[in-house]
């Protein structure tokens, strides 16, 4: 085999160098996975095609994990896909388990990878053929079956909702982008705001944001109390982590993987959707529903496997349409063409020996990701005990530095982290719910156009109902994530008022 | 309390005197650190690669530090706004004054607005394809069926280098059929994958993409439902065949000039064909210090001379395409006039 | 029959109005849920709110508005004078580095409890060299772009 040849001592060190690279961005609230490999990208101008693709895959694996890290420690999520580890991850570690939180969230996350990695190798043609089947009329369905997340998720039903639809609203501002097939006129804005907002609010800021800044303005009303040292006492007095809670999640584990994989094969469904569908069929099949939200290890698994299941997933699309999965693929087919190679239906058929060292870099980055932070968490997990005063100044600079850098230096979005800042202060005493909301936020721009799109282009409602049997699986799955939250809101109100009246 | 603070001051010093003092050391008028905004905002698409190449050749040679900045349209003109002083400039396509043809939120008259600069480079790669089992083989063809009264439907993104194509289409309905143009209709859609999409699902006959993204899908059997054909290339003759004669993928040169005006005619009027490249060029701010353009105008000459840039392009499928300021504003109104005519004559 | 349904479910939609659209919708079913809650809630708020359990300052009972006003205006002022700083020194990350200095510096000073020359000097060597390492690692070897 005339790829072993390719294979060097560099080929793995820079694997192994970009993935440590990815988790420390991914790790660092406001950067993300893709910064990571667009920061990158020139380097691998020098360094030849294989090496360099091997420096990028291995940012690529490390920046999806890093996110896990400041999502459970410091209830930011890393990167967007990282939302949902922040429901369960975050209050495990509040608990006094943060070392446990982490290692669960690695092993999902090598487990996503590493399923992924196997799909994309031996099925990547033939689910790229199923992947063209989604028109624009499944991608809204498939939209719409990740937003009933918002039903199962939220405290109050009615308030969740309401919440969801702000969020759809919030990124509906600015321009109806003719990129996305829109015929770019402005809505929703006043004049003066223009030139700010014309291409909206970008998401990132608004993520740290609602979480990373309105955390600190919370707290600062509290007067910014530092906790006793019975938190640090806790870190040590715990049960330590053991393989056993993953005991009864290999089929949490499969399923969360294979949404992952699916979502990233999608394109034009964001990633940050895979782990919001992951974590939502898991809590509409749990058995203890009511746990997750409150540190349930199975949410955490959802999410972390989903979100690394992405990886393998959107390398789908763009190693065989030449279509990029995710945004983190988008930057990658720089790399490519860079080097003066163009990905589409016959690359991998064209360049095996790329295609075989792709594979090679893909699963020697998730093992390295595994065996840096497994081993690293003892030390990751003190940044629990750095004191606030120190802790909150560096995490105001880094949100900083991540909403200026994200869509390469525009002040506004800086802003946009303030606004947001105050906006998610102000919205947990109203009665907003921001998971929810920020769901909306996230999935609102593409279920506009896919919505939009499909009525254009068949001039019918009805089209979503009969369009391809795809469609109508879908309409089940709707169906039953709805008939499940509501069930279980029917069943959290019934045991509150048992607890009420055992109280009484 | 006292010792830190005058620490810090003491470190702030050094700072701002290392940087200012860095800023004086070289005595061009282009020094320091040059932000190059571009109108997109991938990092993985031609815009931002062939800002690249240029970035890194301007660099080399004028031992400055180009760095390019894929901020997108509005924010790339509203930071050309606001600083005059050359350090920051701007790499667009023709994109830049077709977006205000085509009336687009957010597309002010760049020729009046800014000044505008240097072309450097053409990628040739603008293209329109059908499926391969297409009733249709060729541009006539399209026409023909538009003219004799069926509904053609063509996948662009709607106000701009993807929609020139479809425009120059619908005009040479126009004059071969007179009134019959209106059954070229558009499909407004917006990525690459969209239109492939619109193509596989149906929806359109004709889609706009690119020899790069689409020459995969041309080398599929025809019994594959992704497969398609190139219908026509945008590109001038002469520009096309200045690419490598291994064209790009499995698709040589020759193949490519295969369907380039003259071999495929999309005429503009009686004697013309109709033809569209993609031009890069830098666009500054209007009270640029013409000096500052000037430097531009001899670097760059320097750096096409020596050769070694056009080499870099090729390999990444762009055409050089090096035209001092003083010539690129007049040629670039000039094709901009062409194509204003034929979007006027389309209105109703 | 079957006729009418379909046709009940015939919507077209003009591509030059095409952006407002999709907003309609998600307006009227916003306000639809807002009446929804209030018609819910109307009656228990107003109790709450004249038995002066429910409090319409944003403020919790025990803020600590200095604090709390202290971070905002700093935060405000950080801001603003990053890009003012950075207008200055174009594209060298400088609006970011001098301001983050004095802005890390007087946020810890205004959250720490119980200040010690021990605490006082972690939080200068923190308030110089966080900022610092973050403008030489990000700005300078991965040439982000800072203000």
């Amino acid at each position: 085999m005339e790829f072993l040849a390719l294979l060097s001592p560099e080929f793995f060190l820079l694997s192994a160098a970009g993935c440590l690279i990815g988790i420390i961005f991914g790790a660092i609230p406001g950067m993300t996975a893709t910064m990571a490999v667009a920061v990158c990208l020139p380097l691998t101008y020098s360094l030849g095609l294989h090496e360099g693709l091997a420096l990028l895959l291995g940012l690529y694996v490390g920046g999806i994990s890093g996110g896990l890290v400041p999502a459970i420690l410091l209830n930011i999520p890393g990167t967007p896909s990282s939302i949902t580890t922040t429901f369960d991850g975050h209050p495990m570690a509040k608990a006094g388990e943060p070392e446990k939180a982490l290692k669960i969230c690695i092993v999902a996350s090598l487990v996503g990878g590493l399923f992924s990695a196997v799909v994309l190798f031996f099925f990547a043609p033939m689910l790229a053929d199923f992947a063209i089947k989604f028109s624009y009329i499944e991608k809204f369905l498939i939209i719409f079956f990740a937003l009933t997340v918002i039903a199962s998720l939220s405290k109050n039903i009615l308030a969740g909702i309401f919440s969801g639809l702000l969020g759809v609203l919030l990124a509906l501002i600015g321009t109806y982008d003719t990129s996305n097939g829109g015929n770019g006129e402005y809505r929703l804005m006043f004049d003066f705001m223009v030139p700010y907002l014309e291409t909206g609010f970008s998401l990132l800021p608004v993520l740290i944001g609602l979480f990373g800044l309105a955390t600190i303005f919370e707290e600062a009303e509290k007067g910014i109390k530092e906790e006793d040292t019975h938190s640090q006492i806790k870190l040590k007095g715990h049960k330590p982590f053991h393989f056993g809670v993953f005991k009864g999640q290999i089929s949490n584990l499969i399923r969360s993987s294979s949404i992952g994989t699916f979502v990233g094969m999608l394109p034009g469904i964001g990633g940050s959707a895979a782990s919001v569908l992951a974590y939502s069929q898991q809590k509409n099949l749990s058995k203890n529903p009511e746990k997750m939200g409150k540190g349930a290890a199975e949410g955490m698994v959802a999410s972390e496997s989903a979100n690394n299941a992405l990886t393998g997933g959107a390398l789908i699309p763009l190693l065989s349409l030449g279509i990029p999965g995710d945004s983190t693929t988008a930057v990658l087919i720089g790399a490519f063409t860079l080097q003066g190679l163009q990905v589409g239906p016959l690359f991998i058929g064209e360049h095996m020996d790329t295609w075989y060292s792709m594979m090679a870099a893909l699963l020697f980055a998730n093992f390295v990701m595994f065996g840096a932070m497994f081993f690293a968490i003892r030390y990751i997990a003190k940044v629990v005990m750095v004191p606030k005063y120190i802790l909150y100044p560096i995490i105001i600079m880094m949100c900083v530095i991540g909403a200026y850098a994200i869509n390469y230096g525009i002040m506004f979005d800086v802003w946009t982290l303030l606004i947001f800042g105050l906006f998610g202060w102000l919205a947990g005493k109203i009665g907003i719910e921001v998971a929810p909301l920020v769901i909306g936020f996230i999935l609102g721009g593409s279920a506009e156009v896919y919505f939009v799109k499909s009525i254009e282009s068949y001039g019918t409602l009805s089209i979503f109902f009969t369009k391809s049997p795809i469609a109508v699986v879908l309409w089940l799955l709707i169906l039953a994530s709805v008939v499940f939250s509501i069930l279980m809101h029917r069943k959290n109100k019934r045991l509150a008022n048992q607890v009420e009246e055992a109280n009484a | 309390m006292k010792k830190i603070l005058s620490g810090v001051g003491v470190a702030l010093c050094t700072l701002t005197m290392a940087t200012s003092m860095q800023a004086q050391a070289a005595d061009s008028p282009i020094k320091g650190n040059i932000r190059v905004v571009i109108g997109s905002s991938s990092t993985g698409g031609d815009t931002y690669q062939a800002s690249s190449i240029i970035a890194d050749a301007l660099s080399e040679k004028l031992g400055a530090n180009f760095k390019v900045d894929a901020v997108g349209v509005t924010a790339a003109f509203r930071a050309l706004e606001r600083v005059s002083n050359g350090s920051t400039i701007m790499v667009f396509h023709d994109q830049a004054y077709l977006g205000n043809l085509y009336g687009q939120k957010g597309y002010d008259d760049p020729f009046e607005k800014y000044t505008v600069g240097q072309t450097f480079a053409i990628n040739p790669g603008n293209a329109y394809l059908v499926a391969k089992n297409s009733p249709y083989k060729s541009v006539q063809d399209v026409i023909d069926a538009a003219g004799s009264g069926k509904t053609v439907r063509v996948a662009i993104q709607p106000g701009g280098v993807s929609e020139i194509g479809y425009t120059a289409m619908k005009n040479a309905v126009r004059l071969q059929y007179p009134g019959m143009e209106d059954n070229l209709a558009p499909l407004n859609t917006g990525s690459q994958s969209d239109k492939n999409q619109a193509m596989f699902d149906g929806l359109a006959d004709v889609i706009n993409g690119s020899v790069q993204a689409n020459e995969q899908y041309t080398r599929l059997p025809a019994d594959d439902q992704k497969a398609m054909s190139f219908l026509w290339l945008t590109a001038r003759e002469g520009t096309v065949k200045q690419a490598n004669p291994e064209g790009m993928g499995g698709t040589s040169r020759d193949d490519l000039m295969k369907f380039v005006a003259p071999m495929v005619s999309v005429p503009m009027d009686e004697s013309k064909n109709f033809t569209f490249d993609k031009e890069f060029f830098f666009i500054y701010n209007k009270e640029t210090d013409p000096k500052i353009i000037a430097a531009m105008d001899v670097a760059l000459e320097e750096i096409f001379k020596e050769g070694k840039v056009q080499e870099t392009m090729k390999k990444s499928f762009f055409i050089p395409d090096f035209l001092p300021s003083n010539e690129s504003q007049q040629y670039l109104m000039n094709k901009r006039d062409q194509y204003a005519k034929i979007i006027e004559s389309l209105k109703k | 029959m079957s006729q009418s349904l379909s046709s009940l479910f015939e919507v077209s939609i003009d591509f030059d109005q095409s952006h407002l659209f999709f907003p309609t919708i998600v307006i009227t079913l916003i306000a639809l849920m807002a009446l929804w809650i209030v018609a819910a809630n109307a009656k228990q708020w107003v109790a709450r709110v004249r038995s002066g359990e429910l409090r319409l300052s944003p403020f919790n009972e025990h803020a600590d508005k200095f604090r709390f006003f202290g971070t905002l205006v700093l935060v405000i002022v950080y801001f603003w004078s990053m890009d003012a700083v950075g207008q200055l020194f174009p594209n060298t990350g400088m609006g970011f580095l001098l301001t983050s200095i004095p802005f890390m510096l007087l946020l810890s000073l205004l959250y720490v409890h119980g200040i010690t020359s021990r605490v006082l000097l972690g939080i200068g060597l923190n308030s110089i060299i966080a900022p610092v390492a973050a403008w030489y690692l990000l700005g300078q070897l991965f040439a982000i772009s800072l203000p």
